[in-house]
């Protein structure tokens, strides 16, 4: 009776599914798959279960994904036809170098198609797209993602038992005893400088001791004409590259970064001059002394690459990663040198060893991409020249180390050590909630220069109040305190 | 059948149920499209604000605990007060805005160049404005070689970025040579519908330029400036491209708004942010609140024959007469 009137909505009903259609299309190419490949990639015994099946030759159709130990790059799947995304931060090189990657294991795996997607605000970015799920198929793992939340996101590589002894740096990106990510490669932590210019200043010896180092950079100031110290303050993260020392090169005790989530004022002062407050105090030093640039508010960082290479700025407080782009900036590569952070504890030195970020795999992907993104994955990490090209420790730990690290003689390089079952994101927390922000929030790290230049905060009034953040993030998280 | 059929189709074609029918079709999508984009995503910040929660991971209730660490934390409030140098840029901004259409609605030559030229900053990215600017500011880069020029000496040049007695001045500067551009050509919109003749009645009474703009030009355009000035003020509390490109909000340029972004991506603290930008809301609408009330009592022109003044003066005469008597 009333047809009309129905049709009538149901015309406009057809319009109002139209537009979610046109909303919803994006999707459906990668759509996620059903609960039960859901259910496989994130549950642990799985993934052991498809490893047997994976080293019985070649996994099978129902078992599902192989671990990444369990393939041979170059024979296994020589006929799998997949399609995968690879997302990357490094927006500069994303269509030369990384497209050349691509190409090269394409012509090994002719089926398989290699895409590769530049984000720039990578972590935010990508953070974002992480809870849509079809972002692609294989990312760096943003920082933002705490050890229990690997799972949810990304696939199971392997046993951390069995894989470690073969790759460098999985603890970082593994939870209860599962591996989620392998480093790219890794970096060690030290100073980049200029030999040159130090040798021009009467520099004989390296610094050892923060003392030494900054009396070394006075004599930078007063024998040349080039900055002691560039601290890059206007990029931000240059200052929060700071915190990189406070843990292994600090301390030399890779146990640090988990006993710190216990400790009572971790960043007190110590008789020794180490620990997280000796590598404060160096900045501190540096910028109330006058050792460092003149304007601070208005450094540029991809100019000072060139000004370091043609000696206008002596040192930057750096990972080794910097080094390649230093060389590369100038004229005068053989000029730049690496050196251990200076501090030694009981006349030793240290450096920390860190991953950088970690390949991870998406978990909704289908079996065919996840296949081909593992075997994309272990061949960039295995076969291809990355690591050579970006100067970096391979993440194979038979790998070469690069020829940057000569001057480490002596230095023990350590990373840190998995933190203790059911604390796996304890430090995370901890940081989280202090808002101290240890390599995850720069801004700290810029109220030390701050205070600094404007002189006004000593340095023991800064570490007062990180110990009282620190101290009521323990509390309110019910934090045991026991050092 | 048939007679129900007819009727429907009566009722179908009836001006009443066809005016519907087309508000509805042409409403849906846009209507569609701001629920989807503003009011759910607003509401779910709502939501969060009562959460201890990160971007990923598991949500806590935690009732009003994040807006009451929003009114005890003293960075938070001490960011609002960054603010008021781009208040003080607002009104710079409209001041300027105002005399320059002004000049215009009198006929200048290569009037269309000089509109232009003013438009142009506005319409480039904030982002590009950032970069810039910092690049303007920065020590021996644009403006200290322009100085220098002038022969003023490098050592009495301050840096403009790190000196905290300017460098928020500094930062509100770009939003004023942002925004003062578009300003104008509001203003200039709004004075065009004056009536010439007005002018030259004027004109021939004797007033002069400056009586002109104050009789004819300001009450005429009276809103358009209201309007102007609330969105700037506003505006000015959520300033956030300048301090964040150019600063990074550090050395006492954080804004509220970079503070909230810190807060939210660097230390994931997503409720506190949710509860920060609410905090944010209320105050923006009791400022538009205020201003509205303020310009109602100012601008406020009595009857058609009087003037508020006017009225005022008449009034306080007649009390003062009544006690005479």
């Amino acid at each position: 009776m009333k047809c009309k009137k129905l049709m009538a909505l149901g015309l406009t009903a057809v319009l109002a599914m139209s537009m979610v259609a046109c909303g919803g299309s994006g999707n459906a190419e990668t759509s996620a798959p059903d609960a039960a490949d859901h259910e496989a990639g994130a549950a642990a015994p799985d993934a052991a279960g498809a490893q047997e099946a994976g080293e019985t030759g070649g996994a099978s159709e129902a078992s599902g994904v192989p671990t990444i130990d369990a393939i041979t790059v170059g024979e296994d799947y020589k006929d799998l036809q997949a399609s995968i995304k690879v997302l990357t931060n490094r927006t500069d090189i994303v269509d030369t170098v990384y497209k050349g990657y691509a190409e090269q294991f394409m012509a090994l795996y002719p089926n398989i198609k290699v895409e590769y997607e530049g984000i720039t605000d990578y972590e935010e970015s990508v953070t974002l797209r992480l809870t849509a799920g079809d972002w692609g198929d294989i990312m760096f793992i943003p920082t933002s993602v705490a050890k229990n939340e690997l799972s949810t996101y990304f696939m199971p590589l392997g046993d951390f038992a069995a894989m470690d002894g073969t790759y460098n740096f999985l603890e970082e990106k593994s939870f209860e005893n599962v591996v989620y990510g392998i480093a790219n490669g890794g970096t060690a932590s030290g100073i980049a400088y200029n030999k040159k210019v130090w040798a021009d200043a009467g520099i004989t010896t390296m610094p050892k001791t923060p003392e030494e180092f900054l009396a070394d950079l006075q004599l930078i100031k007063d024998n040349t004409n080039a900055v002691p110290l560039y601290t890059n303050f206007a990029a931000g993260w240059t200052m929060g590259a700071w915190d990189a020392y406070t843990d292994c090169a600090a301390t030399g005790d890779p146990d640090f970064k988990n006993n710190m989530v216990h400790m009572s004022n971790p960043f007190s002062k110590r008789d020794d001059m180490t620990g997280p407050y000796a590598v404060y105090y160096i900045l501190y030093e540096a910028v109330a002394r006058g050792l460092v640039e003149e304007d601070p508010a208005s450094t540029d960082w991809e100019s000072s690459k060139g000004a370091i290479n043609r000696g206008e700025i002596a040192t930057m407080v750096l990972g080794s990663w910097c080094v390649e782009q230093f060389k590369e900036a100038g004229d005068n590569p053989d000029d730049i040198g690496y050196m251990p952070f200076p501090i030694s504890v009981n006349g030793k030195q240290y450096a920390g060893s860190g991953g950088n970020y970690s390949f991870g795999i998406n978990v909704q992907a289908s079996d065919e991409n996840k296949i081909a993104s593992l075997l994309y994955m272990k061949w960039l990490i295995e076969e291809s020249s990355i690591y050579l090209d970006e100067g970096s420790i391979p993440a194979r730990k038979d790998g070469e180390y690069p020829s940057v690290l000569e001057a480490f003689d002596g230095v023990e390089l350590l990373s840190n050590s998995p933190a203790p079952e059911g604390e796996e994101d304890l430090f995370d927390n901890v940081n989280n909630e202090s808002e101290v922000g240890i390599n995850n929030n720069d801004y700290p790290d810029c109220e030390i220069l701050e205070a600094a230049l404007y002189g006004t905060r000593t340095l023991d009034d800064i570490m007062d109040e990180w110990n009282q953040k620190w101290t009521s993030a323990q509390e309110s998280l019910g934090v045991e305190v026991n050092q | 059948m048939g007679k129900t059929k007819k009727s429907f189709g009566e009722w179908f074609r009836s001006r009443k149920v066809q005016k519907f029918l087309v508000i509805f079709t042409f409403m849906f999508v846009p209507l569609l499209l701001l629920l989807m984009y503003t009011y759910i995503p607003f509401g779910k910040m709502v939501q969060f604000s009562f959460y201890n929660m990160k971007y990923i991971g598991k949500r806590n209730y935690v009732g009003l605990k994040n807006y009451i660490e929003v009114f005890k934390r003293p960075e938070i409030f001490k960011s609002l007060f960054v603010s008021v140098y781009y208040m003080g840029g607002a009104v710079l901004q409209l001041a300027l805005a105002l005399f320059f259409a002004t000049l215009m609605v009198f006929k200048v030559k290569g009037e269309s160049i000089f509109k232009a030229t003013m438009f142009f900053p506005y319409l480039i990215s904030g982002i590009a404005i950032g970069f810039i600017f910092k690049f303007f500011y920065a020590r021996g880069y644009v403006l200290d070689s322009i100085l220098m020029l002038f022969g003023i000496a490098p050592e009495n040049i301050p840096y403009w970025l790190q000196d905290t007695s300017i460098n928020n001045i500094s930062l509100a500067a770009t939003s004023v040579w942002r925004y003062t551009g578009q300003n104008m050509i509001l203003f200039l919109g709004a004075m065009m519908s004056v009536d010439a003749d007005l002018y030259e009645a004027a004109s021939l009474d004797g007033a002069n330029k400056w009586h002109q703009f104050k009789y004819i030009i300001l009450p005429s355009i009276k809103s358009i400036v209201v309007l102007n000035l609330i969105l700037s003020i506003s505006g000015s509390l959520s300033a956030f491209e300048p301090p964040y490109v150019i600063t990074n909000g550090t050395m006492g340029t954080g804004t509220y708004f970079v503070i909230m972004n810190r807060l939210a991506h660097e230390n994931q603290k997503v409720g506190l942010a949710s509860a920060m930008a609410i905090v944010l809301l209320a105050i923006i609408i009791l400022c538009t609140v205020a201003q509205k009330l303020f310009f109602a009592y100012v601008f406020d022109d009595g009857t058609d024959d009087e003037s508020r003044a006017a009225v005022r003066r008449r009034k306080k005469q007649n009390k003062i007469n009544q006690g005479l008597k």
